[in-house]
């Protein structure tokens, strides 16, 4: 899988890159508008990061450009501005998703892992590991080809596993995701201790493999 | 208050007051001395003419005698007596009062007179004449009737001439005066003050107008500045983020390593939520919002309790909804959800473990209560980063960013505790 990374602060980018690596990424870098121009039109990227304020242009411009060029490139926007409507004309131009900094990694690559699944597989967009299988479409699951059914934030938390395989998530971390925009306010992250018990309450009872471990006392880890 | 021409008018008043009232004795005086002027020379006149034509009428000693006791008894006011003083003897002027004999009532009235020596027929004669003379207190009292009749006139002229002149002569200040009470900073728009042809108005405005750009001008900056920096700040603090993320996947972590990675990590977190607010705030003031959306209140209202139901579980607090249905309200829909969020997100976090919270909204205003213990200081409620609690975990900008849009959208709220609740009403 092929992500361009155009982004000029290079700390970032290379955390990026760094991080999406082990997970069979490809990762390209563009610092400047120039440079993203170039590598966009030369080659095809499953996902570009885009960061809308670059020092030579605005990145709102690569979008267009590519919806000129008839690419089919998934676009995730990377901004440091929350502003709605930047979000808006960024995915009207065609962009897939948008992701406000500072983010988290995990939340990064659980976003680049549903937009390149959507892109690609569109219709018949499963994911199968082992007796687990999950529809994203339909956002259902089974195990052993018997439904299991999950709450939605049960699912949610069940995607961003699967985008996140092997990698450590805290649980500040799943807070942060749960909660959205706003209720990160609360500091209490009880919640997601709730809803991880539940989660592997159902597969297990489901008699899926426990894939979902506990690390280091209050992180997570999905295996496989 | 006192209006400013009022104050110079009682001025005005006082001093005609002062400068009349000292005008009647010096008026009183000079009528009294030219009357008595005019008197002592009528009076020697007399005198004059009596020694004369007493003379020319050359009477034997008998026919004078006669004459002088018919004299004395008809001529009224005049009075010849014989006698033995010197011819050259001074005329003595004197003022006498006298009671008049002639009128039914108790009547004294002042006189005038002149007394001469005379020579008649080589005999020396004492003659008075005496002239009747106005008495003191009857001019006293007409001239200050009369001052007192002008005082009223300058004072109903000085109302008159105020009451004109205060909506004429203080019309450009207070056109001034409207326009900077109608001036909002936030606004950001300037005052264009209408140019007066009166020197201090004019400087008024002009100085008033350097004031307000200056103000406005530095308004800006700050706000720019607020945004700027937080601007600023996102980029740094998602390469810590990420760099936090990255370390936390090493194999080699000790768990006291993560504990510390996570404790960085939400600290973080409120690094990003402060400054994520700092941001909000600054575009609310900065006008980034369009505020003419229709809104479904009552749909938004439960979403916002929807999404936030698990916390409540978690606190184990009872919760009272009461929403009528299709409550719409004009504004910007972010806006709305920031602020209902942020009042809900107070009642759970500063909720007791299975306290109440209880949510009412129908068309007039939005009510929402929580348990607590202690009231909160209403003044230091809505400012920055005032800590009206000892809960510490929030951003200190919750409440400034609900006041900020309530106030947009021309809201009141108010707060109260009554019964170890919380209550924070805002009225449409």
């Amino acid at each position: 899988m092929k992500i361009l990374i155009i982004e000029d602060e290079n700390e970032l980018a290379d955390s990026i890159s760094e991080y999406l690596s082990e997970e069979n990424y490809l990762c390209e870098f563009a610092r400047t508008y120039n440079q993203a121009l170039e590598k966009i039109e030369s080659f095809h990227y499953d996902c570009i990061l885009l960061d809308i304020m670059l020092p030579d242009g605005n990145g709102m411009n690569i979008l267009e450009e590519l919806k000129r060029q008839d690419k089919q490139d998934g676009v995730i926007i990377i901004s440091a501005k929350n502003a709605l409507d930047d979000k808006i004309k960024g995915l009207q131009i065609g962009a897939d998703d948008y992701l406000t900094k500072p983010f988290h990694l995990s939340e990064l690559a659980a976003r680049i892992y549903s937009v390149i699944r959507r892109k690609q597989f569109g219709n018949s967009n499963t994911v199968r590991q082992n007796e687990l299988e999950i529809d994203l479409l339909a956002k259902a699951i089974s195990v052993h080809n018997l439904p299991v059914i999950l709450t939605k934030k049960e699912f949610d938390l069940l995607l961003y596993f699967i985008g996140n395989r092997n990698r450590v998530i805290s649980k500040s971390t799943l807070a942060e995701h749960l909660s959205g925009d706003f209720a990160d306010m609360l500091d209490n992250h009880d919640f997601v201790y709730a809803h991880i018990k539940n989660l592997k309450k159902k597969l297990s009872e489901a008699g899926c493999e426990s894939y979902l471990k506990t690390v280091y006392g209050t992180g997570y880890k999905w295996e496989g | 208050m006192n209006k400013l021409l009022n104050k110079s008018l009682k001025s005005f008043t006082i001093y005609a007051l002062v400068v009349l009232a000292a005008s009647v004795p010096a008026y009183y005086y000079l009528v009294d001395s030219i009357w008595l002027r005019e008197l002592d020379e009528h009076n020697e006149i007399v005198a004059d003419r009596t020694e004369n034509e007493l003379n020319q009428l050359a009477l034997t000693e008998t026919e004078l005698i006669q004459s002088i006791v018919l004299w004395n008894k008809i001529q009224p006011g005049t009075n010849l007596q014989k006698n033995n003083l010197d011819k050259n003897r001074k005329d003595s002027t004197y003022t006498v009062l006298r009671k008049n004999p002639y009128v039914a009532h108790e009547d004294i009235d002042r006189f005038r007179g002149l007394s001469r020596v005379i020579e008649i027929n080589g005999e020396t004669y004492l003659l008075t004449v005496e002239t009747n003379v106005e008495e003191t207190e009857e001019t006293v009292v007409a001239i200050a009737i009369l001052t007192f009749f002008f005082f009223l006139i300058l004072v109903v002229g000085f109302l008159i001439l105020n009451r004109r002149l205060s909506v004429k002569l203080w019309q450009p200040f207070k056109n001034t005066l409207t326009r900077l009470k109608a001036f909002n900073l936030n606004s950001q728009t300037s005052i264009t003050f209408e140019n007066s042809n009166i020197l201090e108005f004019q400087e008024l405005n002009e100085a008033l107008n350097k004031l307000i750009e200056h103000t406005i001008s530095v308004y800006k900056t700050q706000k720019e500045f607020t945004e700027n920096a937080s601007h600023e700040l996102q980029t740094p603090l998602a390469i810590i983020k990420n760099k936090l993320d990255i370390l936390l996947q090493k194999e080699d972590l000790t768990d006291r390593q993560y504990q510390i990675i996570e404790d960085i990590n939400k600290a973080l977190t409120r690094v990003s939520r402060i400054n994520k607010n700092l941001l909000l705030l600054a575009k609310i003031e900065n006008h980034q919002f369009d505020e003419s959306e229709t809104i479904n209140l009552s749909k938004l209202t439960e979403e916002c309790l929807e999404q936030l139901q698990e916390h409540f579980l978690n606190k184990e607090l009872r919760v009272n909804i009461s929403i009528e249905r299709e409550c719409v309200v004009t504004g910007n829909g972010v806006l709305i959800e920031v602020l209902i969020n942020n009042l809900l997100l107070n009642s759970i976090r500063h909720n007791l473990q299975k306290g109440i919270v209880e949510v009412k909204l129908n068309q007039s205003g939005l009510i929402i209560c929580n348990s607590g213990k202690a009231p909160l200081e209403k003044e230091q409620l809505f400012k920055r980063f005032k800590k009206t609690s000892d809960e510490n975990s929030g951003s200190g900008l919750g409440l400034s960013i609900v006041e900020q849009i309530y106030k947009r959208h021309q809201w009141t709220i108010d707060y109260d505790f009554q019964q170890e609740t919380h209550t924070f009403k805002i009225n449409f």
